[in-house]
């Protein structure tokens, strides 16, 4: 029986020199192809990470600016509510026009009437510097030579200020004529700062 | 046709390059499209327009006819003289312009320099007639504009502020 195999083990494989070669070259054939299959792994490994590097790098750059543009929003909003304030007719000169403020109105709202619209303003605080001629130091209204409107001030720490430019005018009447004179001033605005 | 290793390789090298190049000039142009140099600004409008209406000590033809910066530009393009002593209108502007910027910049923290222009347009172009610019820019540049009509003309007025880096 034993030889019976060991005969048809002989006749399905002979060895023969030919098939010792074919075997052998099977074999390096399929180490290079595995090389092949990792080689092009590799090169797939790579060709990823180069471009999810590339992508990080376009999405940091596109993302700074998007951080700069949303600090410029908040700034423009600050700045419109800052338009809001100005153009109220509690404060807003008799032209009707945007961004000037009547003189007369801000000397009575920063005097003993402000009491009466403590809960009126949206803000924690009202002030009006005015910046031109350059004063040597602020000297708050109701006085003489006063260059400093304290409209409204809550007394809240943690307040952030936004400031903008607007004009105070005025009536005036000079040699027997009357005339509006405006001055450059600052409008400054404190709201409680709820990202401390 | 069969290629061998090599080339094939030279190829694929090729083409990684070219993508790489197309892309690299795609992130190119988008990035030059969206930082200009200059950004108009509320900030920048409400501080020129507080400039525009302020009113100066220059009186056309007489007291108390005094001039705002808005008609004192055009005063100075129609060469008048201020009423008095205060001399001839483009002088007092040069000067009192000067001297209003130097103090509302100086109440800015943040401002790092400025520059404020007064040009004439026509259909030719523009032509400068004043330039102020003080200190080193070195930040973002915001900007605002006016414009004044002064009859067959229009008077440019420019302003521009330069905010330091944080």
């Amino acid at each position: 029986m034993e030889l019976t195999l060991s005969f048809l083990e002989k006749k399905k494989f002979p060895r023969s020199r030919k098939n010792y070669n074919s075997l052998a070259s099977l074999r390096i054939h399929s180490c290079q192809g595995q090389m092949k299959i990792q080689q092009m792994a590799f090169m797939i490994l790579a060709v990823f990470f180069f471009f999810v590097l590339v992508g990080l790098f376009f999405l940091g750059i596109t993302f700074r600016g998007v951080g700069e543009s949303a600090q410029q929003l908040q700034m423009e909003q600050a700045l419109s509510s800052l338009e809001v304030i100005a153009d109220m007719p509690e404060f807003n000169y008799y032209t009707g026009a945007a961004m000037t403020l009547d003189e007369d109105k801000l000397r009575i709202m920063s005097g003993d009437f402000s009491e009466a619209y403590e809960d009126f303003w949206p803000v924690a605080s009202i002030k009006v510097y005015k910046v031109f001629p350059k004063p040597e130091s602020f000297v708050k209204c109701p006085a003489v030579n006063c260059n400093y409107f304290e409209v409204y001030d809550s007394g809240q720490s943690d307040v952030q200020e936004y400031s903008t430019y607007v004009s105070v005018c005025k009536r005036v009447r000079e040699s027997g004529r009357t005339y509006d004179r405006c001055e450059a001033s600052k409008l400054v605005l404190g709201v409680i700062d709820v990202l401390e | 046709m069969f290629w061998n290793r090599g080339q094939q390789e030279m190829v694929g090298f090729i083409l990684i390059v070219v993508l790489v190049m197309i892309g690299l000039m795609v992130f190119l142009v988008i990035s030059l499209r969206t930082s200009p140099d200059e950004a108009d600004s509320l900030e920048v409008t409400n501080m020129l327009n507080a400039i525009m209406s302020h009113t100066t000590e220059c009186a056309i033809p007489s007291v108390p006819n005094y001039e705002t910066f808005e008609d004192l530009f055009k005063s100075c393009y129609e060469n008048d003289d201020c009423a008095g002593t205060v001399g001839s209108a483009c002088d007092y502007l040069n000067e009192t312009l000067r001297a209003i910027l130097e103090d509302l910049m100086a109440s800015e923290a943040e401002v790092d320099a400025y520059q404020f222009d007064f040009s004439v347009a026509d259909d030719v172009g523009q032509e400068g007639l004043l330039r102020i610019f003080e200190g080193e820019c070195t930040g973002e540049v915001l900007g605002a504009q006016g414009r004044i009509d002064a009859g067959a003309e229009d008077l440019i007025i420019r302003l521009k502020i330069c905010r330091g880096e944080d």
